[in-house]
């Protein structure tokens, strides 16, 4: 208690920072609207190896749990898993593919149902096409009609085969471009011949809508084959591709695009009915694709643990509008509260050194940086007005209020993005460890353990912050998350500051510092992603326009 | 090549006019056309002649043609920018479609409408739930502004 009387003072100085910044707030700023957004796409991915083969993660540390999952291909990333280590919850079965791994899988299911229709495999991919890859309601309709079905898909069912194919040059009037030049044609059976280049530019168009390509006069279906035949090289791949894609978006509660930039990785739910269960635990489903990219299958988003998909969605919504007006957060460089230098933070660390006048203060609240360190880490405790101005016009109240919220959630958000400019220079002091002082690859890893830890806490950190936002002040509960998230934040700090190191001596020296800060960031992350969820199944925080 | 296309198109069109359209380009510009529909005379547009206005995209006949009512209508596919809900003319176009044969699948959508694809869901429901108040005032928009 006493600890946190002696900082009062602190915290009162930054409300009073904050009040001036948000009489300002009308003032035109410049646009940074979607930062959450477009920052989004460039969150550097879990697990990627920034250096070369000798920065993997160490497999062996993760074989004890999880590894009879058939379903998770990649018991490596184990991030996500981490996070939802808990008992209550059935563990996600889901793989990671590509479009051609769907595209092989579906003809392995055109295999197996040759015996059914004794039809050629090409003629079954079209009738797969035509019913969305939907195996059982094609089934269903072929013992219903049989061979309407095939005359509907666009099939010859006559048997013969008779003048379908490109044909050789000869003087052709073609009645789609009215030109009479010697050309290669192509017909289907029904003969409704044009030439090889109008038929070029009609299929070139089609490939991308994914749909069963037909003849340009009626509804005869052309054939992979044939279509590979008019094009040359392999086209009808990228057919079948954008019917896979169309299959993907038709069935986007089980399928998943990976939502990172540039990521073609596609995540395949094994089992939806998981999914109620964790909505109605208030737990998300974080998936970790083989690029190492996790999100959320529910919402497409980052992590956003503790908060739910729910409040995600508030809290970005809210974010977006209240971008504009709380711009002011988001800059980079602070004045030095002693000598107004201007600082740039270059590190993940809050403990703040001006280069000009040695003064040490926190990066969040301002004030000196001697009472945060061996102590209660104040500055995660958003604290109610004075109590003479609460009659205080309540807008301006509510907005103070969130623009706390927002600005803890975009420290933290700005802090885990220099760590990972950390992670790179991390690489090299596990290299240095080893040429230096001859430390062998297992033994440096704790690093890029610790790395990982601290950036786990510091997510979970950021998005308590949209969960406190929502919940009831006064809640007793709420009162124990926030003090977790306290004390989750010294232990990520005080981790973070450790990483800083740069001499490889001083870390083998000071190495089991770095197993216990990381072990102790490890307790807390977990306690306050369990106390977050208590928070949102009690309803004690909910999402609210 | 989509010039030669559209002078045949322009040509047929000159040696076997259909019945109840015409189309022709406007001025000197090929790919700019008006064409006129008779109202079919089955139907409540009966007596009134539709103008149309034509525009060609350079890669006709891959693409479809933008085709719209430059008179005013009161039809559930047809809005009040004259602008034509109908199949052939989006996603269903094939190269093989001439302007002659989507006039006439014009005509037919003037006949039967497709009140359960409406582009003017208003329109659309007084079809489905009361044809004759629809009939008149088709009617009565065709004496207005078609006659």
């Amino acid at each position: 208690m006493t600890d946190l009387e002696s900082d009062d003072s602190l915290l009162l100085e930054f409300e009073d920072d904050d009040s001036e910044s948000i009489s300002n707030i009308d003032a035109p700023t410049d646009s940074k609207a979607t930062h959450l957004d477009s920052d989004f796409a460039n969150i550097p991915p879990h697990n990627v190896d920034t250096d070369d083969s000798e920065f993997d993660i160490d497999e062996s540390q993760f074989s004890e749990d999880d590894l009879e999952d058939d379903y998770l291909v990649f018991p490596i990333k184990k991030t996500t898993k981490d996070l939802l280590d808990e008992d209550s919850l059935p563990s996600l079965k889901y793989e990671c593919l590509t479009t051609q791994e769907i595209f092989d899988s579906m003809k392995r299911r055109v295999h197996h149902l040759q015996p059914v229709f004794s039809l050629p495999p090409q003629d079954i991919l079209i009738l797969m096409q035509r019913y969305d890859w939907n195996e059982e309601r094609l089934l269903e309709e072929w013992t219903e009609k049989m061979d309407n079905l095939l005359i509907e898909s666009g099939l010859n069912t006559s048997g013969e085969s008779d003048g379908r194919g490109v044909k050789n040059g000869k003087e052709f009037f073609c009645p789609i471009c009215c030109e009479e030049i010697l050309t290669e044609t192509f017909s289907l059976e029904c003969g409704h011949e044009y030439c090889i280049d109008c038929y070029r530019h009609y299929i070139k168009d089609r490939l991308n809508h994914g749909k069963i390509i037909t003849c340009m006069d009626c509804s005869l279906a052309l054939k992979n084959e044939d279509i590979d035949q008019i094009m040359g090289g392999a086209s009808s791949v990228k057919l079948m591709d954008s019917s896979i894609k169309s299959f993907i978006r038709k069935h986007s509660n089980s399928y998943k695009w990976c939502p990172y930039t540039d990521c073609k990785c596609i995540i395949h739910l094994k089992d939806t009915l998981s999914l109620q269960e964790y909505s109605r635990l208030h737990a998300s489903r974080f998936v970790t694709c083989s690029m190492g990219h996790s999100f959320c299958f529910g919402c497409g988003f980052e992590i956003h643990a503790p908060a739910d998909c729910r409040v995600t969605d508030q809290w970005v919504k809210k974010a977006r509008l209240e971008c504009e007006n709380l711009n002011w957060v988001l800059s980079h460089t602070k004045e030095c509260p002693r000598c107004s230098v201007n600082i740039e933070k270059n590190g993940g660390c809050n403990h703040m050194v001006c280069s000009s006048c040695r003064h040490e203060f926190c990066w969040i609240c301002g004030g000196d940086w001697a009472p945060h360190g061996s102590s209660f880490y104040q500055c995660a405790i958003y604290k109610n007005e004075d109590k003479n101005k609460l009659v205080a016009d309540t807008p301006k109240k509510t907005l103070r209020r969130y623009a706390f919220f927002y600005k803890m959630f975009t420290e933290h958000e700005v802090s885990a993005k220099l760590d990972w400019k950390l992670g790179e220079t991390v690489g090299f002091k596990v290299k240095g460890l080893q040429e230096k002082i001859g430390v062998s690859w297992i033994e440096g890893q704790f690093l890029t353990e610790s790395l990982k830890t601290l950036n786990e806490g510091r997510t979970a950190l950021k998005w308590s912050f949209a969960v406190a936002y929502y919940s009831d002040p006064s809640h007793n509960l709420t009162k124990i998350f926030i003090d977790n998230q306290g004390l989750l934040s010294n232990a990520v700090e005080s981790l973070s500051e450790l990483l800083q190191i740069k001499s490889p001596e001083v870390i083998m020296k000071r190495r089991t510092e770095f197993y216990n800060k990381a072990g102790y960031v490890k307790n807390r992350t977990k306690a306050l992603l369990e106390c977050g969820r208590d928070l949102l199944r009690k309803g004690i925080s909910k999402a609210r326009e | 090549m989509s010039l030669k296309r559209i002078t045949k198109e322009l040509n047929d069109l000159g040696r076997d006019p259909p019945t109840s359209c015409s189309a022709g380009p406007v001025g000197d510009d090929v790919y700019h056309w008006q064409a006129s529909i008779m109202g079919p005379p089955d139907s409540p547009y009966a007596g009134g002649v539709f103008f149309l206005s034509i525009h060609f995209p350079t890669d006709y006949p891959f693409k479809p043609p933008k085709i719209a009512f430059t008179t005013k209508i009161y039809h559930p596919n047809i809005n009040a920018n004259g602008n034509i809900c109908l199949d052939i003319l989006k996603d269903q176009w094939s190269p093989a479609l001439t302007i002659s044969k989507v006039l006439l699948s014009i005509c037919s959508l003037l006949t039967d409408a497709n009140p359960d694809d409406p582009l003017v869901p208003e329109i659309a429901h007084i079809y489905k739930t009361d044809r004759a108040k629809y009939e008149a005032q088709a009617r009565e928009w065709t004496k207005k502004y078609a006659v």
